[in-house]
């Protein structure tokens, strides 16, 4: 009865689910015209798949379970999903500084690079305009023998006397068949006059040098689409495709042709981190740290959490204090937190220098810079551990440790015994899940030490106290060469061990059991 | 139970006071180094030695230094992001509890594999996104705050799930199921039922959620780069994350102002935010 009255099929309710579709689809809708008027069409198909989902959801009269999560997956696939199917598909691309644009982008630039100035310097005063039908025109006069040319884009032919007049310092002022451009004119279409080319019918084109003279230039380098190879006429050398994003000498792999283009590589960034020593080597490194700094983050965070969850276990004096006041750390944004512990290290200024009577550097040693990690991990991480410990500890029903006792185990038997291994068995998912979150901690390596300190001198990337995510980032962002291609390759790896241990622990923790 | 200090309670005393000493130094540290003139942090003496309200007084005044702009950025974020991601994860996590369909396992699973992919990387692709939204419409694109918040909306739906889940399922399905014999609908039992018994979960949710938007730096820094729109993360690292200049002092005082809301929220709400944490573990 209860329900009847309160009626989600009554006005309002229905006032309010349909004004939020409308106005949801409104919204859409804006967007995809917005999009469709600046032709971002891909964009506009996604925006307009959403919509139809949106609405399919919530029109149908079944599909409940669809009302209650569309909304959540469509964002969910666009901003998770699609990115991270990205990068999966880079870890397969050789894509890195000198190959991250398309391959017709690269034969572009490689054949305006192929451009070069004749070796004779042939020069051409210019008269340039436009025809009737507003495509660039010009009159091209050899400054050596004076010769007489007609050029427009697609085709030249020698021109006589006559179809021009010139003032009396000899300068071209007009031209059958041909505007002059205004000042106006050349000063707004400066980019698509500096990329005119007259073609001179041998191979070489008449390029505007400012409004009044061309140079020569000859297209050196040349491509042929059917054999999809390059050919330097000048030098004789043949160029092809070396399946890696490159075109390379014919029989000569490893001399190629700048830029690149990103190329499907297949397996060869996978294979490259794990057989070339140059990337294997500090890979292995920073893996064998990545653990450790997770486990002794975890294992330090948890025994000092876990000790004091046993000391306020039983109300002592100050215990709401203590609580209230350890539980800081957790509270205050770990950024800032961070920040702060980085000026606290400093070797000038640095408090703990001065606390101690000491001058140490401490981001200059690996090992120091290790401990220091790790300490400052332990500040930030012992709160939660302590919140989690003690919410464990209530949940051990006392009479398992009043039973022990009357047996006659010693109050650090019956820890050992009994409270420990429930805990751990307790908490077990929790504390994989914390692992998971410190294998993956950027924050804390990237504001504390920056991965460092690194060996500059044989120019290497990671540092003493890079994790695999920070090493990643480097790789991708971080560094003169940006290899996008190789830094998701190390993601998948990151994936596959972070998402072993959550599916592990998921079996463990028995929560599917429950669905 | 004696509330004396017992020889039984010496190890406990010491051992908390010792933690007590290791939580305090840099909080203390960054109090006086907020009050110092000179924007050193403690450069000789740990002893408060010069005291002035300069870099309080900068972050109202000094207009290269927009510290209030930044704080509401920060909020505006935090909240919005907290609000909208507790819905959709409220509504999700009650599909994923207490509704059966196909692919449910299976989407849970997926959810939480995909979660744990190293997301930041897909940061190119995002960036690239970005770039085209904006030309369409700046207000959701880079460089500004709500195409940011999208971004977060995105990312939250796998977490606020699972940390949800865990609490749905120690809720007796004997409750709907009545409830759904006395006539009421689904949408019914989730904004009647549901809904006001999750309410304190959904809370501490949505703190979690606010205080992971406000600590939030990488995706920060990259997509907000001009100086009015950032957010207070990203616009007090620049104080100190230079390699050579580095002022201490207003970073200080910034950290402060922006800590008291949060830390405020989360010592009012501690005995919830424990809850919440324990819930899905403590059920055994």
């Amino acid at each position: 009865m209860f329900y009847k009255l309160v009626g989600l099929r009554g006005p309002l309710a229905l006032f309010l689910k349909y004004g939020f579709l409308g106005s949801a689809d409104a919204a859409l809708i804006w967007l995809i015209s917005a999009a469709i008027n600046k032709s971002s069409f891909i964009i506009a198909g996604v925006v307009t798949a959403a919509l139809i989902f949106l609405n399919y959801s919530f029109i149908t009269k079944g599909a409940i379970p669809l009302k209650f999560l569309s909304v959540g997956l469509i964002f969910f696939s666009i901003f998770v999903i699609t990115p991270t199917g990205y990068t999966i598909l880079m870890s397969t691309y050789n894509f890195k500084t000198g190959n991250e644009i398309g391959k017709e982008a690269a034969l572009r630039e490689i054949i305006n690079n192929g451009i070069v100035s004749d070796t004779e310097g042939t020069a051409y005063d210019l008269f340039l305009g436009k025809t009737s039908n507003g495509k660039y025109a010009g009159i091209l006069e050899n400054q050596v023998t004076r010769e007489l040319l007609y050029a427009d884009e697609s085709a030249v032919r020698p021109a006589a006397e006559s179809e021009i007049s010139r003032d009396i310092s000899g300068y071209i002022t007009s031209a059958n068949g041909i505007t002059t451009l205004t000042d106006e004119e050349f000063a707004n279409e400066d980019a698509a006059i500096t990329e005119l080319r007259f073609p001179l019918g041998d191979g070489s084109y008449a390029a505007p040098q400012g409004s009044d003279v061309a140079a020569r230039l000859i297209q050196s380098v040349v491509y042929d689409p059917v054999t999809d190879q390059l050919e330097n006429t000048e030098l004789g050398i043949t160029y092809i495709d070396n399946g890696n994003g490159n075109f390379a000498v014919k029989g000569d792999p490893t001399t190629r042709l700048d830029p690149g283009w990103r190329a499907y590589s297949g397996f060869d960034n996978f294979k490259s981190l794990f057989l070339d020593e140059r990337l294997r080597d500090p890979f292995i490194k920073v893996f064998i740290w990545t653990i450790a700094f997770a486990f002794l983050s975890v294992g330090t965070t948890f025994a000092v959490g876990m000790a004091l969850a046993l000391a306020l276990e039983t109300p002592i004096k100050f215990r709401r204090f203590y609580r209230g006041f350890l539980i800081l750390p957790y509270a205050i944004p770990s950024f800032m937190s961070i920040l702060i512990w980085r000026g606290l290290f400093n070797k000038e200024y640095g408090a703990i220098n001065t606390l101690l009577g000491l001058d140490i550097a401490w981001f200059d040693s690996p090992w120091l810079a290790r401990f220091a990690v790790i300490l400052v991990n332990l500040w930030l991480g012992f709160p939660y551990m302590y919140l989690i410990g003690s919410g464990a500890l209530q949940s051990i029903p006392a009479e398992l440790e009043e039973a022990a006792s009357i047996d006659g185990a010693s109050e650090k038997q019956v820890f050992y015994t009994i409270k420990l291994p429930l805990l751990l068995q307790i908490l077990g998912p929790l504390l994989i899940a914390s692992f998971a979150f410190n294998f993956n901690n950027f924050n804390i390596i990237y504001l504390l030490t920056g991965g460092g300190p690194t060996n500059a001198i044989d120019g290497e990337v990671a540092g003493a106290t890079d994790i695999l995510i920070s090493y990643a980032y480097k790789t991708a962002f971080g560094s003169n060469i940006q290899d996008l291609g190789l830094s998701s390759a190390i993601s998948m790896v990151m994936f596959v061990i972070v998402g072993t241990m959550s599916m592990y622990t998921l079996k463990k923790s028995k929560i599917m059991e429950t669905l | 139970m004696s509330k004396k200090i017992g020889s039984n309670n010496i190890w406990k005393h010491a051992l908390a006071i010792t933690l007590v000493l290791f939580t305090a130094f840099p909080i203390y540290v960054v109090i006086i180094t907020s009050f110092d003139p000179t924007g050193g942090i403690s450069s000789n003496s740990l002893l408060p030695v010069r005291f002035s309200l300069d870099n309080y007084i900068l972050l109202f005044t000094d207009p290269r230094v927009p510290y209030w702009a930044w704080m509401k950025n920060s909020l505006i974020i935090a909240t919005a992001t907290a609000a909208t991601s507790v819905a959709i994860g409220a509504a999700a996590a009650f599909a994923f509890s207490r509704l059966r369909f196909k692919g449910r396992k299976v989407g849970l699973k997926a959810l939480l594999l995909i979660q744990v992919f190293p997301s930041f990387l897909s940061l190119t692709a995002i960036y690239v996104m970005m770039e085209q939204v904006f030309l369409i419409t700046p207000t959701f694109g880079l460089g500004s705050i709500w195409g940011l918040y999208l971004i977060y909306i995105g990312g939250s739906l796998g977490v606020n799930v699972w940390l949800l889940k865990g609490f749905l399922d120690s809720i007796p399905l004997e409750l709907d199921e009545s409830a759904r014999l006395d006539g009421a609908s689904v949408p019914q039992v989730f904004w009647l039922i549901f809904l006001p018994l999750a309410a304190p979960v959904l809370a501490v949710i949505a703190v979690l959620s606010f205080i992971g938007t406000f600590n939030e730096f990488v995706l920060a820094s990259l997509f907000l780069q001009d100086v009015e729109r950032r957010t207070v993360a990203v616009g007090l690292q620049q104080f100190v994350g230079g390699q050579f200049t580095q002022t201490w002092g207003p970073f200080a005082a910034g950290s402060i102002i922006a800590s008291i809301p949060l830390v405020a929220i989360f010592l009012s709400m501690q005995r919830f935010i424990i809850g919440g944490l324990t819930a899905g573990a403590t059920k055994g």
